[in-house]
C-alpha cells in the first residue's frame, strides 16, 4: 500500500490545484477497488513486483494526471494560420528595416567590413525578439479570447462572425505571369539578398576595393583612370536597383509574389538599358583616360584607343543583344494578349 | 510511400474517441463508480484505460451530461456516476446519429 500512496503523491503534484484532493481521492478509491479484485482473484496479497507491473501499466503519475488536465495550446488551431501569417510579415519587415537601417549607418561610418559582419551578426538575435514579441502579443491574446470570449473583436470566419465569399481578395493576375511558380522563401530571399546587394553597391564609392578587390592598387598607380562617365553609369544603376527592390517588396507584401509579372520582367530589363545608354553616349567613346595625358600619351595613346574601341563594341554588343530580348518578350506578350483577346471574343 | 506504424493506432485511436463516449453515456444510464463502469465495460467488449476512463467522466460532469456524489460503499467512500437530465438527451441525439452514420458506412460497404 506505500507504494500506492507514493505513486498517489506523485500524480496530485501535477494535478489541478482546485481539484486535486477531489480527483485524488476518487482515483484512491477506484485502485483500492481494483487491488481487492486483483487479490480476490488471486487469493493472495499481489506481490511486490506485480504490484510495480500494475502501476507502470496505469501509467506514470505526470502522464496520469495530464489527463486530467484541460487541453492548453498557447495558441489555438484557430488563431494560428493568422499567426503565421502575422509572423511571416513581422519578420520580413525586420529584415528590410534592419538592413535600410544598418545600411544607412554603415555607408555614414568609417569602420567599413567589420561593421558589415557585426550587423550580419546581430541580425539571427533581432529576428529571434521580433519573434518573440510577436508569438507573446497572440499567446496573451489566445489567452483573453479563450477566458473572455465576449470581450474579444471577432475575426472574420473564426468566431463565429458571418463570412461572406464575395469579401475573398480578386483572382490573382496570372495571365501576365512570367516563367514557374516561386516560392515564397525564394521571394524573400530575393528581397533579401537584393538589399544587400544595393548596401553593397552603395559601399563602392567610399570602399572601391569592395569592387576593384587587390586591382584598386593599379587603379591608383596606373597610367589609366576611369572616365567620369562610370558614375554617371554607377547611380544609374543604382536607381535601376532600387526601382526593382522596391517593385519586388510591394509584390511580396501585396502577396503577388507566386508568379513574377511579365510588365515587371519587361520594365525591368528597359530599366537595364538606360544605365548602358547612358556609357554608350559618351563623347569620343571615352571610358578610360589617361591620369597625365601630356606625359604618357605618346606611350600609352595607342593602347589607350584600342581599349575604349574594345570596351565601345562590348557594350554595343551586349544592349543590341538586351534589345533583342527585350523586343523577343515584348511580342510573346503582345502575342499572348491577343490570343487570349480572340479567345474570349469567341 | 510505406505508411507508418503509428498511423493505423492513431487513426484507431481517433475512431474510438467518440463511441468510447457514446458507450460510457449508454452505460451510465444505471449508476456506477469509476471501476465497476471500466470492469462493466470489459465485460461488453470494450476494454478502456483508467487514464482515459476517469478523466472523461469528469469532463462529461462538467458539460453538464453526468451528475454525481460521494458515496460510502463496502466501507470505502466512493464517487457514483449517473447520466443527468440533460446527458438523456444527448444520449438520445448521439444514439441516432451512431446509427445513421453505422446504415451510411454499412450501405458504402
Amino acid at each position: 500500500m506505500e507504494l500506492i500512496e507514493r505513486y498517489l503523491q506523485a500524480v496530485k503534484k501535477y494535478l489541478p490545484w482546485k481539484r486535486q484532493d477531489d480527483i485524488l481521492a476518487e482515483l484512491r478509491a477506484n485502485m483500492e477497488s481494483q487491488l481487492e479484485d486483483k487479490e480476490a482473484t488471486l487469493g493472495r496479497v499481489l506481490t511486490q513486483g506485480e504490484l510495480e507491473d500494475w502501476l507502470r501499466a496505469l501509467g506514470s503519475p505526470m502522464m496520469v494526471a495530464s489527463r486530467y488536465q484541460p487541453q492548453r495550446s498557447l495558441i489555438g488551431p484557430a488563431l494560428f494560420p493568422v499567426y503565421l501569417y502575422v509572423l511571416r510579415i513581422a519578420v520580413l519587415w525586420a529584415i528590410v528595416i534592419y538592413t535600410v537601417v544598418n545600411a544607412v549607418v554603415i555607408l555614414f561610418a568609417t569602420t567599413g567590413a567589420p561593421s558589415v559582419i557585426d550587423a550580419v551578426l546581430r541580425l539571427p538575435g533581432v529576428l529571434i525578439t521580433v519573434a518573440a514579441w510577436v508569438t507573446l502579443t497572440f499567446a496573451a491574446f489566445e489567452f483573453v479570447r479563450e477566458r473572455f470570449p465576449e470581450k474579444c473583436p471577432p475575426i472574420d470566419g473564426i468566431s463565429g462572425r458571418p463570412w461572406s465569399p464575395s469579401s475573398l481578395p480578386p483572382l490573382e493576375k496570372n495571365e501576365d505571369g512570367f516563367g514557374k511558380p516561386r516560392r515564397y522563401a525564394y521571394a524573400v530571399a530575393e528581397v533579401v539578398f537584393g538589399f544587400i546587394f544595393l548596401v553593397w553597391l552603395l559601399l563602392i564609392p567610399r570602399h572601391p576595393f569592395l569592387l576593384f578587390g587587390p586591382g584598386m592598387v593599379y587603379m591608383t598607380s596606373g597610367p589609366f583612370e576611369l572616365s567620369p562617365i562610370w558614375w554617371t553609369f554607377f547611380w544609374w544603376c543604382v536607381a535601376v536597383n532600387v526601382v526593382q527592390l522596391a517593385w519586388r517588396s510591394i509584390n511580396l507584401l501585396r502577396g503577388n509574389w507566386q508568379v513574377r509579372s511579365r510588365v515587371e520582367h519587361l520594365v525591368t530589363k528597359a530599366c537595364g538599358l538606360i544605365p548602358l545608354g547612358v556609357v554608350l553616349l559618351a563623347r569620343d567613346s571615352a571610358y578610360i583616360l589617361l591620369r597625365n595625358p601630356a606625359v604618357e600619351g605618346a606611350r600609352y595613346g595607342a593602347t589607350l584607343d584600342t581599349i575604349n574601341k574594345s570596351v565601345h563594341w562590348g557594350l554595343m554588343a551586349t544592349c543590341v543583344l538586351v534589345v533583342a530580348q527585350l523586343v523577343w518578350d515584348l511580342g510573346l506578350m503582345l502575342t499572348q494578349t491577343y490570343r487570349k483577346r480572340a479567345a474570349a471574343s469567341h | 510511400m510505406t505508411v507508418p506504424d503509428t498511423t493505423f493506432e492513431n487513426l484507431r485511436l481517433e475512431l474510438r474517441r467518440g463511441c468510447l463516449t457514446l458507450a460510457v453515456l449508454a452505460q451510465l444510464r444505471q449508476e456506477h463508480y469509476g471501476y465497476t463502469l471500466r470492469k462493466d465495460l470489459a465485460q461488453r467488449g470494450l476494454e478502456i484505460d483508467e487514464s482515459t476512463l476517469y478523466p472523461l467522466l469528469r469532463r462529461l460532469e462538467s458539460q453538464g451530461l453526468l451528475v454525481s456524489e460521494w458515496r460510502e460503499e463496502e466501507k470505502r467512500n466512493k464517487r457514483f456516476y449517473r447520466l443527468s437530465p440533460d446527458g438523456e438527451q444527448m444520449l438520445r441525439q448521439l444514439l441516432e446519429e451512431w446509427r445513421s452514420l453505422n446504415a451510411s458506412i454499412d450501405r458504402i460497404l
